[in-house]
């Protein structure tokens, strides 16, 4: 086995093992005891501003092409 | 509210949203004062949905070895490619019915794994015949960066936010744009947007952003499900909750690889 199996390997099991430990506690009440956590019972923005903003993203990428 | 009435409710969420009042007669997510959320029968809990992400991820790894020992075997891309593109046809028609059918989550979530997993093996040897030792790699930093976000989410140390998620979601978005342009640019023959594949710095500083918010919605997937056990949203919901997670996973994975090659080509 080589030292890139070894290494990548060991770092994908190590973490599997992490995500079904910590999966199952509830987050820390510094997470859940906010304000301003997400409200997925709704949508706060419509989907024209989030298609908006993704168009300006895509606009931006396209200008800084542009100025290289 | 009849329970009817909350799952229709539910049903017409555009978005993975819950609805609070469909769970208003559901336990609240019981945990235990060290924090292990009990199992209960007919809620989401955190451990069922971790078993059933468990559950997705080993169809994924079972059906891409399948289609990975097909292509060394045959040493053919030409044998595999079938199975690939079909799988990723199904896979995303099983996609969509998880999304608007949640109910049905438990079927159709493993069919949508199995059907990713072929077409994930199977791109996947083609790299590792390409790059070797590059498929370890994509896998060990994927699952690297679950674990890490989910360490970071956990102890809130990142707090996922309305602004946040309208940033994340604005941004997937606009790369499923960009995505599309290029695929629509190839199909007529202009050869697509450039930089999406190239080896330069700006194809890598573009397949650095992408992997950035491919793992941004990893949080919000965390947050997601944790929302969901805490108001004791249906069973069906885990199976969501592990389908968007893998549907995550299976971007980062897929980013991952083709920055990899892209820094391996250099």
């Amino acid at each position: 086995m080589d030292a890139n199996t070894l290494i990548f390997g060991s770092m994908a099991v190590i973490s599997l093992a992490i995500f079904f430990y910590l999966g199952r506690f509830k987050a820390s009440s510094k997470q859940t005891d906010r304000d301003d956590r997400i409200d997925w019972t709704k949508r706060s923005f419509s989907l024209w501003k989030i298609f908006f903003y993704s168009l300006v993203l895509v606009g931006g990428i396209v200008l800084v092409l542009e100025f290289i | 509210m009849s329970n009817h009435k909350a799952l229709n409710m539910f049903g017409r969420s555009g978005n993975p949203a819950l609805k609070a009042d469909t769970f208003s007669q559901s336990a609240r997510g019981t945990s235990s004062s060290g924090g292990i959320q009990s199992m209960a029968s007919g809620t989401m809990t955190l451990q069922g949905t971790v078993n059933k992400t468990g559950i997705l991820l080993a169809l994924v790894v079972l059906s891409a070895t399948y289609t990975w020992n097909l292509f060394f075997d045959s040493g053919d891309a030409g044998a595999v490619m079938p199975l690939a593109i079909g799988g990723a046809i199904v896979g995303f028609i099983f996609a969509l019915i998880t999304i608007f059918k949640k109910q049905w989550a438990g079927t159709t979530a493993p069919i949508y794994a199995l059907a990713e997993g072929l077409f994930l093996g199977a791109i996947s040897a083609i790299f590792e015949a390409q790059y070797p030792g590059i498929v370890i790699q994509a896998v060990g930093l994927t699952l690297g960066t679950l674990a890490s976000l989910l360490f970071l989410y956990k102890t809130g140390i990142v707090k996922p936010t309305e602004n946040f998620r309208l940033m994340v979601t604005s941004a997937t978005m606009g790369i499923g744009l960009l995505y599309l342009v290029s695929m629509l640019m190839n199909m007529f023959g202009s050869g697509g947007v450039g930089f999406i594949h190239s080896n330069g710095l700006f194809g890598i500083g573009f397949s650095l952003f992408v992997v950035a918010i491919a793992a941004l919605n990893l949080v919000l997937d965390f947050d997601f499900i944790e929302q969901g056990s805490e108001m004791g949203a249906p069973k069906y919901m885990e199976w969501f909750g592990a389908f968007s997670l893998m549907v995550t996973l299976i971007w980062l994975y897929l980013e991952m690889l083709r920055l990899l090659a892209k820094l391996r080509s250099r």
